[in-house]
Protein backbone atom coordinates (compact mmCIF):
# COMPACT_ATOMS: atom_id res chain seq x y z
CA UNK A 1 0.00 0.00 0.00
CA UNK A 2 0.88 3.40 -0.56
CA UNK A 3 2.35 5.32 2.52
CA UNK A 4 3.19 9.41 3.30
CA UNK A 5 6.57 10.05 4.85
CA UNK A 6 5.99 13.47 5.41
CA UNK A 7 5.05 16.64 4.12
CA UNK A 8 6.67 19.78 2.90
CA UNK A 9 5.46 23.84 3.24
CA UNK A 10 7.49 25.97 1.07
CA UNK A 11 6.87 29.56 -0.87
CA UNK A 12 6.24 29.36 -4.71
CA UNK A 13 7.58 33.19 -5.42
CA UNK A 14 8.72 32.96 -8.37
CA UNK A 15 12.83 34.31 -7.89
CA UNK A 16 12.92 31.23 -5.73
CA UNK A 17 13.13 29.59 -9.19
CA UNK A 18 15.00 32.80 -10.65
CA UNK A 19 17.73 32.47 -8.04
CA UNK A 20 18.10 28.73 -8.95
CA UNK A 21 18.49 28.94 -12.80
CA UNK A 22 20.72 31.74 -12.37
CA UNK A 23 23.02 29.79 -10.15
CA UNK A 24 22.88 32.49 -7.24
CA UNK A 25 23.97 29.59 -4.55
CA UNK A 26 26.97 31.89 -3.64
CA UNK A 27 25.70 35.38 -4.00
CA UNK A 28 24.97 36.40 -0.41
CA UNK A 29 21.71 38.05 -1.02
CA UNK A 30 20.79 34.12 -2.17
CA UNK A 31 22.73 32.04 -0.01
CA UNK A 32 20.33 32.40 3.21
CA UNK A 33 17.66 30.59 0.69
CA UNK A 34 19.52 28.01 -0.64
CA UNK A 35 21.11 26.83 3.05
CA UNK A 36 17.41 26.62 4.08
CA UNK A 37 16.32 24.47 1.46
CA UNK A 38 19.66 22.05 2.10
CA UNK A 39 18.05 19.69 4.85
CA UNK A 40 14.78 19.54 2.87
CA UNK A 41 17.08 18.09 -0.34
CA UNK A 42 18.91 15.92 1.69
CA UNK A 43 15.84 14.82 3.52
CA UNK A 44 14.66 14.10 -0.05
CA UNK A 45 17.78 12.01 -1.37
CA UNK A 46 17.42 9.57 2.09
CA UNK A 47 13.81 9.03 1.63
CA UNK A 48 13.89 8.62 -1.70
CA UNK A 49 9.93 9.24 -2.39
CA UNK A 50 8.19 8.23 -5.40
CA UNK A 51 5.56 10.72 -5.52
CA UNK A 52 5.13 14.16 -4.74
CA UNK A 53 1.38 15.35 -3.81
CA UNK A 54 1.43 19.27 -4.60
CA UNK A 55 -1.47 21.58 -3.61
CA UNK A 56 -0.40 24.83 -5.08
CA UNK A 57 -2.39 27.12 -7.04
CA UNK A 58 -1.85 28.45 -10.89
CA UNK A 59 -1.16 32.01 -11.56
CA UNK A 60 -3.40 32.83 -14.13
CA UNK A 61 -1.21 30.65 -16.41
CA UNK A 62 -2.92 27.74 -17.12
CA UNK A 63 -6.27 28.47 -16.32
CA UNK A 64 -8.30 31.90 -17.05
CA UNK A 65 -10.89 33.74 -15.17
CA UNK A 66 -13.42 32.51 -18.39
CA UNK A 67 -13.53 29.36 -16.10
CA UNK A 68 -11.32 29.24 -12.77
CA UNK A 69 -11.58 25.74 -11.24
CA UNK A 70 -11.72 26.08 -7.26
CA UNK A 71 -9.80 22.87 -7.45
CA UNK A 72 -8.08 20.54 -10.17
CA UNK A 73 -6.40 17.59 -10.31
CA UNK A 74 -4.13 16.81 -12.68
CA UNK A 75 -3.83 13.36 -13.84
CA UNK A 76 -1.74 13.42 -16.45
CA UNK A 77 1.20 11.44 -17.35
CA UNK A 78 3.48 14.68 -18.01
CA UNK A 79 3.12 18.52 -17.40
CA UNK A 80 4.67 20.92 -19.66
CA UNK A 81 6.81 23.69 -18.22
CA UNK A 82 4.31 26.55 -18.39
CA UNK A 83 4.90 29.83 -20.55
CA UNK A 84 4.67 32.92 -18.31
CA UNK A 85 5.18 35.87 -20.78
CA UNK A 86 9.10 35.12 -21.46
CA UNK A 87 8.92 31.64 -22.30
CA UNK A 88 9.41 28.28 -20.31
CA UNK A 89 12.23 27.73 -17.85
CA UNK A 90 15.26 25.66 -18.60
CA UNK A 91 13.99 22.29 -16.96
CA UNK A 92 12.18 19.12 -18.33
CA UNK A 93 8.61 18.21 -18.51
CA UNK A 94 7.06 17.51 -14.97
CA UNK A 95 5.97 13.51 -15.11
CA UNK A 96 2.64 12.64 -13.53
CA UNK A 97 1.96 9.54 -11.47
CA UNK A 98 -1.39 8.95 -13.83
CA UNK A 99 -2.16 5.74 -11.66
CA UNK A 100 -1.85 7.19 -8.35
CA UNK A 101 -3.74 10.38 -9.66
CA UNK A 102 -6.99 8.32 -11.22
CA UNK A 103 -6.89 6.19 -8.11
CA UNK A 104 -7.59 9.80 -6.09
CA UNK A 105 -9.58 11.56 -8.34
CA UNK A 106 -12.19 8.11 -7.69
CA UNK A 107 -11.61 8.13 -4.00
CA UNK A 108 -11.89 11.90 -3.85
CA UNK A 109 -15.14 12.15 -5.73
CA UNK A 110 -16.23 9.26 -3.84
CA UNK A 111 -15.61 11.23 -0.65
CA UNK A 112 -17.79 14.05 -1.99
CA UNK A 113 -14.84 16.38 -3.02
CA UNK A 114 -16.02 16.52 -7.07
CA UNK A 115 -13.29 18.39 -8.07
CA UNK A 116 -11.89 18.81 -11.90
CA UNK A 117 -9.77 17.10 -13.63
CA UNK A 118 -7.26 17.54 -16.19
CA UNK A 119 -4.40 15.88 -18.41
CA UNK A 120 -1.73 17.15 -20.35
CA UNK A 121 -1.92 21.30 -19.25
CA UNK A 122 1.65 22.93 -18.54
CA UNK A 123 1.94 24.13 -14.96
CA UNK A 124 3.51 27.12 -13.85
CA UNK A 125 5.69 28.48 -10.73
CA UNK A 126 3.03 27.56 -8.04
CA UNK A 127 4.67 24.19 -8.84
CA UNK A 128 8.54 24.25 -9.86
CA UNK A 129 9.56 27.00 -8.54
CA UNK A 130 10.39 25.80 -5.00
CA UNK A 131 10.79 22.27 -6.68
CA UNK A 132 13.90 22.90 -8.05
CA UNK A 133 15.41 23.77 -4.68
CA UNK A 134 14.66 20.08 -3.14
CA UNK A 135 14.07 17.71 -6.07
CA UNK A 136 16.34 18.90 -8.97
CA UNK A 137 16.60 17.78 -11.91
CA UNK A 138 19.88 16.04 -13.01
CA UNK A 139 19.23 15.91 -15.86
CA UNK A 140 15.79 14.25 -15.33
CA UNK A 141 13.30 14.82 -12.36
CA UNK A 142 13.74 12.47 -9.63
CA UNK A 143 10.53 11.50 -9.02
CA UNK A 144 6.94 12.46 -10.45
CA UNK A 145 4.02 14.22 -9.07
CA UNK A 146 0.78 14.17 -8.90
CA UNK A 147 -0.43 18.22 -9.08
CA UNK A 148 -3.76 19.50 -6.90
CA UNK A 149 -4.35 23.42 -8.18
CA UNK A 150 -6.61 25.35 -5.39
CA UNK A 151 -7.94 29.20 -6.00
CA UNK A 152 -6.60 31.28 -4.41
CA UNK A 153 -6.52 34.18 -6.89
CA UNK A 154 -10.54 34.93 -7.36
CA UNK A 155 -12.87 35.30 -4.86
CA UNK A 156 -15.01 33.37 -3.27
CA UNK A 157 -11.57 30.91 -2.93
CA UNK A 158 -12.15 27.42 -0.10
CA UNK A 159 -11.99 28.09 3.22
CA UNK A 160 -9.34 27.12 5.22
CA UNK A 161 -11.84 24.64 6.86
CA UNK A 162 -12.31 23.22 3.55
CA UNK A 163 -8.47 23.27 2.58
CA UNK A 164 -8.18 20.97 5.77
CA UNK A 165 -10.81 18.79 4.71
CA UNK A 166 -9.50 18.34 1.56
CA UNK A 167 -6.06 17.31 2.75
CA UNK A 168 -7.52 14.92 5.13
CA UNK A 169 -9.55 13.57 2.13
CA UNK A 170 -6.10 13.18 -0.05
CA UNK A 171 -4.67 11.39 2.83
CA UNK A 172 -7.05 8.65 2.26
CA UNK A 173 -7.11 8.60 -1.08
CA UNK A 174 -3.13 7.98 -1.27
CA UNK A 175 -2.98 5.23 1.99
CA UNK A 176 -5.80 3.58 -0.68
CA UNK A 177 -3.61 3.26 -3.22
CA UNK A 178 -2.63 -0.24 -3.54
CA UNK A 179 0.68 -0.10 -4.85
CA UNK A 180 3.56 0.46 -2.77
CA UNK A 181 4.55 3.86 -3.22
CA UNK A 182 6.42 6.62 -0.91
CA UNK A 183 4.55 9.48 -1.49
CA UNK A 184 5.48 13.04 0.48
CA UNK A 185 3.02 16.13 0.34
CA UNK A 186 3.83 19.40 -0.59
CA UNK A 187 2.33 22.55 -0.08
CA UNK A 188 3.68 26.01 -1.68
CA UNK A 189 2.40 29.72 -1.52
CA UNK A 190 3.13 32.20 1.36
CA UNK A 191 3.44 33.46 3.61
CA UNK A 192 3.02 37.13 4.20
CA UNK A 193 3.00 39.44 1.25
CA UNK A 194 0.38 41.69 -0.39
CA UNK A 195 0.57 42.40 -4.70
CA UNK A 196 -2.01 45.05 -4.82
CA UNK A 197 -2.35 48.20 -4.09
CA UNK A 198 -0.90 51.00 -1.44
CA UNK A 199 -0.81 48.42 0.90
CA UNK A 200 1.32 46.30 -1.83
CA UNK A 201 4.88 45.30 0.26
CA UNK A 202 2.89 44.90 3.19
CA UNK A 203 5.07 41.89 5.66
CA UNK A 204 4.60 40.92 8.69
CA UNK A 205 7.24 38.51 10.13
CA UNK A 206 5.85 38.12 13.79
CA UNK A 207 2.61 36.60 12.21
CA UNK A 208 4.57 34.21 9.51
CA UNK A 209 7.12 33.13 12.59
CA UNK A 210 3.37 32.30 14.69
CA UNK A 211 1.93 30.85 11.64
CA UNK A 212 5.03 28.52 11.46
CA UNK A 213 4.54 27.65 15.25
CA UNK A 214 0.64 26.54 14.72
CA UNK A 215 1.33 24.59 11.60
CA UNK A 216 3.33 22.23 13.78
CA UNK A 217 2.20 22.62 17.08
CA UNK A 218 -1.56 23.58 16.52
CA UNK A 219 -3.36 23.43 13.10
CA UNK A 220 -6.72 23.58 14.20
CA UNK A 221 -6.34 27.62 14.92
CA UNK A 222 -5.41 28.07 11.65
CA UNK A 223 -8.77 26.16 10.36
CA UNK A 224 -10.34 28.26 12.21
CA UNK A 225 -9.66 31.48 11.03
CA UNK A 226 -11.08 33.30 8.18
CA UNK A 227 -9.43 34.82 4.59
CA UNK A 228 -10.18 38.34 6.42
CA UNK A 229 -8.02 37.30 9.36
CA UNK A 230 -5.15 35.77 6.84
CA UNK A 231 -5.65 38.76 4.73
CA UNK A 232 -5.29 41.36 7.85
CA UNK A 233 -2.26 39.58 9.18
CA UNK A 234 -0.36 38.32 6.10
CA UNK A 235 -1.51 40.71 3.22
CA UNK A 236 -4.11 39.58 0.36
CA UNK A 237 -1.74 37.10 -1.30
CA UNK A 238 -0.98 35.77 2.36
CA UNK A 239 -4.00 34.24 1.78
CA UNK A 240 -2.31 31.80 0.25
CA UNK A 241 -1.57 29.85 3.63
CA UNK A 242 -4.65 28.00 3.15
CA UNK A 243 -2.51 25.22 0.82
CA UNK A 244 -0.39 24.74 4.15
CA UNK A 245 -3.52 23.75 5.77
CA UNK A 246 -3.80 21.13 2.83
CA UNK A 247 -0.94 19.51 3.51
CA UNK A 248 -0.84 19.46 6.91
CA UNK A 249 -4.44 18.04 6.68
CA UNK A 250 -2.84 14.96 4.72
CA UNK A 251 -0.19 14.42 7.63
CA UNK A 252 -1.19 12.83 11.29
CA UNK A 253 -1.35 14.74 13.74
CA UNK A 254 1.67 12.53 15.26
CA UNK A 255 3.80 14.55 12.05
CA UNK A 256 6.78 16.21 13.56
CA UNK A 257 8.25 19.27 12.09
CA UNK A 258 11.73 18.24 11.82
CA UNK A 259 13.30 21.86 9.99
CA UNK A 260 12.18 25.14 9.27
CA UNK A 261 14.05 28.35 6.95
CA UNK A 262 12.59 31.79 6.77
CA UNK A 263 13.54 34.54 4.43
CA UNK A 264 12.27 37.69 4.05
CA UNK A 265 14.47 39.79 1.43
CA UNK A 266 11.83 41.64 -0.90
CA UNK A 267 8.31 41.51 -1.07
CA UNK A 268 7.48 37.92 -0.36
CA UNK A 269 8.45 36.03 2.87
CA UNK A 270 10.09 33.30 1.68
CA UNK A 271 9.52 30.16 3.84
CA UNK A 272 10.11 26.11 4.56
CA UNK A 273 8.73 23.72 6.58
CA UNK A 274 9.79 20.19 6.54
CA UNK A 275 7.47 17.71 8.32
CA UNK A 276 8.13 14.10 8.84
CA UNK A 277 5.78 11.04 10.02
CA UNK A 278 6.68 8.81 12.69
CA UNK A 279 8.59 5.70 11.45
CA UNK A 280 6.41 2.45 12.65
CA UNK A 281 8.64 0.34 13.46
CA UNK A 282 8.41 -3.51 12.32
CA UNK A 283 9.96 -6.43 14.65
CA UNK A 284 12.63 -6.45 11.92
CA UNK A 285 13.54 -3.27 11.34
CA UNK A 286 14.05 -2.62 15.65
CA UNK A 287 16.40 -6.20 15.52
CA UNK A 288 18.15 -4.01 13.10
CA UNK A 289 18.46 -1.01 14.86
CA UNK A 290 19.32 -2.73 18.54
CA UNK A 291 22.08 -4.45 16.43
CA UNK A 292 23.21 -1.28 14.62
CA UNK A 293 22.42 1.50 17.79
CA UNK A 294 22.56 5.37 16.06
CA UNK B 1 -20.99 40.00 0.92
CA UNK B 2 -18.64 37.19 1.07
CA UNK B 3 -18.55 36.16 5.23
CA UNK B 4 -14.90 35.11 4.86
CA UNK B 5 -13.95 38.33 3.50
CA UNK B 6 -16.04 40.86 6.42
CA UNK B 7 -13.14 43.24 7.83
CA UNK B 8 -11.20 43.30 4.59
CA UNK B 9 -13.06 46.56 3.02
CA UNK B 10 -11.29 48.31 6.33
CA UNK B 11 -7.86 47.65 4.88
CA UNK B 12 -6.45 50.85 2.96
CA UNK B 13 -4.79 50.72 -0.34
CA UNK B 14 -6.58 46.98 -0.44
CA UNK B 15 -8.41 45.32 -4.06
CA UNK B 16 -9.17 42.17 -3.65
CA UNK B 17 -9.98 40.09 -6.63
CA UNK B 18 -13.66 39.20 -6.78
CA UNK B 19 -16.23 38.47 -9.44
CA UNK B 20 -17.05 41.84 -9.78
CA UNK B 21 -13.78 43.38 -10.44
CA UNK B 22 -12.91 40.03 -12.97
CA UNK B 23 -16.29 40.40 -14.77
CA UNK B 24 -15.32 44.07 -15.09
CA UNK B 25 -12.08 43.91 -16.25
CA UNK B 26 -12.44 40.02 -18.11
CA UNK B 27 -11.30 41.90 -21.72
CA UNK B 28 -8.48 43.41 -20.67
CA UNK B 29 -6.88 40.11 -18.73
CA UNK B 30 -7.97 38.14 -21.49
CA UNK B 31 -5.69 40.58 -23.09
CA UNK B 32 -2.76 40.41 -20.76
CA UNK B 33 -3.34 36.31 -20.25
CA UNK B 34 -2.60 36.25 -24.11
CA UNK B 35 1.25 36.80 -23.29
CA UNK B 36 1.30 33.06 -22.42
CA UNK B 37 1.42 32.87 -26.08
CA UNK B 38 4.19 33.96 -28.05
CA UNK B 39 2.31 35.09 -31.08
CA UNK B 40 1.07 37.13 -29.08
CA UNK B 41 3.67 38.89 -27.62
CA UNK B 42 5.10 39.32 -30.84
CA UNK B 43 2.04 41.28 -32.44
CA UNK B 44 1.99 43.42 -29.28
CA UNK B 45 5.85 44.38 -29.58
CA UNK B 46 5.94 45.03 -33.22
CA UNK B 47 2.73 46.73 -33.31
CA UNK B 48 1.03 47.19 -30.23
CA UNK B 49 -2.24 49.38 -31.35
CA UNK B 50 -2.64 46.19 -34.00
CA UNK B 51 -2.45 44.16 -30.29
CA UNK B 52 -5.20 46.45 -28.81
CA UNK B 53 -7.54 46.26 -31.62
CA UNK B 54 -7.42 42.58 -31.89
CA UNK B 55 -8.36 42.14 -27.81
CA UNK B 56 -10.86 44.89 -28.48
CA UNK B 57 -9.60 47.03 -25.54
CA UNK B 58 -11.36 50.42 -24.67
CA UNK B 59 -9.40 53.49 -24.83
CA UNK B 60 -8.72 53.53 -21.53
CA UNK B 61 -7.66 50.43 -21.17
CA UNK B 62 -5.59 51.03 -24.26
CA UNK B 63 -3.80 54.30 -22.33
CA UNK B 64 -3.40 52.02 -19.06
CA UNK B 65 -1.30 49.06 -21.16
CA UNK B 66 0.89 52.07 -23.15
CA UNK B 67 2.01 53.81 -19.89
CA UNK B 68 1.88 50.88 -17.68
CA UNK B 69 0.22 52.61 -15.14
CA UNK B 70 0.18 50.18 -12.30
CA UNK B 71 -2.05 51.52 -10.15
CA UNK B 72 -4.66 52.50 -12.41
CA UNK B 73 -4.63 49.04 -13.88
CA UNK B 74 -5.14 47.77 -10.73
CA UNK B 75 -7.66 49.94 -9.33
CA UNK B 76 -9.24 49.22 -12.90
CA UNK B 77 -9.44 45.58 -11.97
CA UNK B 78 -6.47 43.97 -13.57
CA UNK B 79 -5.02 40.70 -11.64
CA UNK B 80 -1.81 40.95 -10.52
CA UNK B 81 -1.06 37.82 -12.25
CA UNK B 82 -2.15 39.13 -15.47
CA UNK B 83 -0.30 42.19 -15.25
CA UNK B 84 3.27 40.16 -14.17
CA UNK B 85 2.76 38.97 -17.45
CA UNK B 86 2.67 42.42 -19.04
CA UNK B 87 5.66 42.91 -16.57
CA UNK B 88 7.63 40.29 -18.16
CA UNK B 89 6.98 41.32 -21.67
CA UNK B 90 8.37 44.69 -21.35
CA UNK B 91 10.78 44.50 -18.22
CA UNK B 92 9.71 45.21 -15.97
CA UNK B 93 10.91 43.42 -12.68
CA UNK B 94 7.97 42.74 -9.47
CA UNK B 95 9.49 45.46 -7.00
CA UNK B 96 9.37 47.93 -9.96
CA UNK B 97 5.26 46.75 -10.20
CA UNK B 98 4.54 47.20 -6.24
CA UNK B 99 6.26 50.51 -6.00
CA UNK B 100 4.18 52.00 -8.90
CA UNK B 101 1.15 50.54 -6.81
CA UNK B 102 2.46 52.19 -3.78
CA UNK B 103 2.86 55.48 -5.88
CA UNK B 104 6.91 55.51 -5.21
CA UNK B 105 9.97 55.01 -7.07
CA UNK B 106 11.70 51.73 -7.47
CA UNK B 107 14.37 53.17 -5.71
CA UNK B 108 12.14 54.67 -2.56
CA UNK B 109 10.69 51.12 -2.39
CA UNK B 110 13.90 49.57 -2.73
CA UNK B 111 15.14 51.54 0.66
CA UNK B 112 12.12 49.77 2.49
CA UNK B 113 13.65 46.22 1.67
CA UNK B 114 15.48 43.97 3.82
CA UNK B 115 18.08 43.06 1.25
CA UNK B 116 17.66 45.26 -2.45
CA UNK B 117 19.66 42.92 -4.18
CA UNK B 118 17.63 40.35 -4.05
CA UNK B 119 15.61 40.74 -7.32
Amino acid sequence: MAKILGGIGTSHVPTIGGAYDRNKQNDPDWTPLFRGYEPVKSWLEHKKPDVLVFFYNDHATTFFFDHYPTFALGVGVEYAIADEGLGPRAVPPLKGHAGLARHMADALVNDEFDLSVFQDLPIDHGVHSPLTMFWPPSPDWPGKIVPIEINVLQHPIPTPARCWKLGQAVRRAVLSYPEDLKVVIVGTGGLSHQMNGERAGFNNEKWDQKFLDLIARDPKKLVAMRHADYIRLGGTEGAEEIMWLAMRGALSPRAKKIHQNYYLPMTTAMAVALFEEPVRKGRASRKASARNPA
Amino acid sequence: MNPQLKGVEKLEGTYLFDLAASAKALRLNRFLHGFTVPINRALFKGDPEAAFDKAGLSAEERRMVRELDWAALMRYGASFFCLEKLGRVKGVSNPEMVAGFRGESLKEFLKTRNVPGAR
